[in-house]
């Protein structure tokens, strides 16, 4: 136990910010899970090929329960407009648009074995740990109605197909590597000591990150930590972003003017050869 | 050697994109288009969002269009007369254009209209252009001279008011129909994104019977205005310009001009056109086969959460 601690305490200290004090180990009746980010910003220069973040942690448990550990990883949120292929009169056009909502622009989970076995489906459902279980829906498309008897039933307009639409979501950001489940994302490298990696694509949106590491004992969630991750940009990135979006009609007209004054300079340098 | 899009928020090899930038103004010098139906859809490929990559090209073809209107402007080949007029109607379709094209988004049906527009413009107005100038590259061979042209004054192009006199382009015609011509061309350029070249240099020489040595100059100089109005349009709206992607294409864009320019002139009229209509029918029959096509993926992202 001392040993762990010791450890976290060295893999953590360079980390910001301070690495929470767990209670002392005899005053603890209950299992507390502790953790930190070897980074807690991202930043999103030129050179921006994705990131790599390490998340290290310790299990205080006097009486050494087993134990899983679950990281949750959740981007901003970004309602998904989704269109879907339809054939009319032999020709593939788009459906109307449906908007989901609820859907971070990023979501992994990671845990040391597969969620399935480390707790219930509602247990899972509520805590939104799992791709499956993300609350993703789309409130236009529902209305609330009293269906035989029932009031305030919320009904889909997309009906059964809800869960095509849902899983189409969920498959193009996989696709993008946004989102990721990983059953083994989650490695005990030391008793009650582990380490997980969260990789950022270079599509991960920017903005503020909540990482949830969740301790499960016997299926139930015990102990939880959170902890933020802020992916930003920098430098003239940054400058060029805000001024795209705080001053617009003066960055387009600095574009064009760019790039007028380059193509007027490339054939007057061209006639003087 | 990677560098990430500010805008775009992807990240992309920068020696392709200049690359890409070279070739298609490249293009654009040689035919005097502006490019963009090349581009639009090769920049979707690499990953770059559709908004930021139909905005950003904007910026491409006004400096490629730039570089190249100097080169022909030193040898007398614009009309900056009838240029001025097809501008004129150019703004006016641009921003009705604009309103029009978010009408189609709120529908859901932009694409749908992208994909016919290119589909039905880009084919029709390849093969016209392919079969006219195979005719006339026959014709040259077998030493056949040029039939002649059935009516030289038709009534729509000369019995119109409001005449006006084009010395450079030796025409004395109303300004209705290159008013028309131009404000088509720019609703067009708003919907699908292009500066509308490909359309616009045909419609000169067979409507407007324009000299085929003025036509690729004044079709750069009304690119020009639109491509510009549209760029600054698109940044000012919808915040969708990346000046960096903008950068890494003009770099290649305005050299590639520089080349095509002089490459046009070692080559005959009619032969250019057959070469720039063999493109625009690939490119438009490769748009338009997706409307055919059973979808690998049933489902498509949009862009943009509201609107």
């Amino acid at each position: 136990m001392i040993a762990a601690l010791a450890a976290l305490a060295a893999i953590a200290a360079p980390g910001p910010p301070s690495p929470p004090l767990p209670p002392s180990p005899a005053a603890a009746a209950s299992p507390v899970i502790s953790a930190a980010l070897t980074d807690a910003t991202v930043q999103v220069k030129s050179d921006f090929r994705g990131a790599r973040i390490v998340l290290y942690g310790a299990v205080f448990d006097a009486a050494a329960r087993p134990s899983d550990v679950v990281i949750l990883v959740r981007g901003p949120e970004q309602p998904v407009r989704l269109s879907r292929k339809q054939q009319v009169a032999g020709l593939w056009l788009n459906s109307r648009p449906v908007v989901f909502r609820g859907a971070p622009g990023f979501y992994r989970a990671a845990s040391n074995r597969p969620l399935g076995d480390i707790a219930t489906f509602g247990t899972l459902r509520r805590l939104g740990a799992g791709i499956d279980h993300l609350t993703i829906n789309a409130p236009a498309e529902q209305r609330v109605e009293t269906r035989y008897g029932v009031k305030d039933v919320v009904v889909s307009r997309l009906g059964g197909d809800y869960f095509v639409w849902r899983r189409a979501v969920v498959r193009l950001k996989e696709k993008a590597g946004l989102y990721h489940e990983d059953d083994g994302g989650v490695r005990f490298v030391d008793r009650g000591l582990f380490r997980a990696e969260i990789a950022l694509p270079t599509g991960a949106p920017t903005g503020v990150y909540r990482v949830d590491i969740l301790l499960f004992q016997n299926g139930r969630a015990v102990s939880r930590r959170t902890r933020t991750l802020t992916v930003e940009k920098v430098g003239i990135e940054r400058a060029l972003y805000v001024w795209a979006h705080q001053g617009p009609w003066s960055y387009g007209l600095a574009a064009m003017a760019f790039a007028l004054g380059a193509g007027w300079a490339a054939s007057t340098a061209f006639r003087r050869e | 050697m990677d560098i990430y899009l500010p805008i775009a928020e992807v990240s992309v090899n920068a020696p392709l994109i200049v690359a890409l930038g070279a070739v298609v103004g490249f293009i654009s010098g040689m035919f005097g288009i502006g490019g963009g139906f090349l581009m639009t859809p090769m920049l979707v490929f690499l990953g770059i969002p559709a908004p930021v990559a139909v905005s950003s090209m904007a910026n491409h073809v006004a400096a490629s269009s730039m570089s190249s209107v100097m080169a022909y402007s030193r040898s007398r080949a614009v009309d900056l007369r009838m240029g001025g007029v097809l501008a004129a109607g150019g703004v006016v379709g641009a921003f009705a254009g604009v309103e029009f094209f978010r009408w189609l988004r709120l529908l859901g049906q932009a694409d749908l209209v992208v994909s016919v527009s290119y589909l039905l413009f880009l084919s029709v107005i390849g093969g016209l252009m392919l079969i006219e100038s195979l005719g006339a590259i026959l014709r040259r061979r077998r030493g056949e001279p040029k039939p002649p042209r059935r009516d030289r004054r038709p009534i729509w192009l000369y019995g119109l008011p409001l005449k006006m006199r084009f010395p450079r382009s030796r025409l004395y015609i109303s300004v209705i129909p290159p008013l028309m011509l131009g404000a088509f061309v720019g609703v067009l350029s708003a919907i699908m994104g292009v500066g509308g070249g490909f359309i616009l240099v045909p419609a000169m020489v067979y409507v407007l019977r324009m000299p085929a040595s003025m036509v690729v100059g004044t079709s750069l100089l009304q690119i020009i205005v639109t491509a510009s109005l549209t760029g600054v349009l698109q940044a000012g709206r919808n915040q969708t310009v990346d000046i960096l992607l903008a950068a890494l294409l003009i770099l290649g864009g305005i050299i590639g001009a520089q080349f095509g320019a002089r490459a046009s002139s070692r080559f005959r009229a009619e032969e250019l056109r057959a070469i720039l209509a063999l493109i625009v029918l690939i490119v438009g029959l490769r748009m338009g086969l997706g409307l055919f096509l059973a979808p690998e993926e049933p489902f498509v992202l949009l862009s943009g959460a509201s609107g």
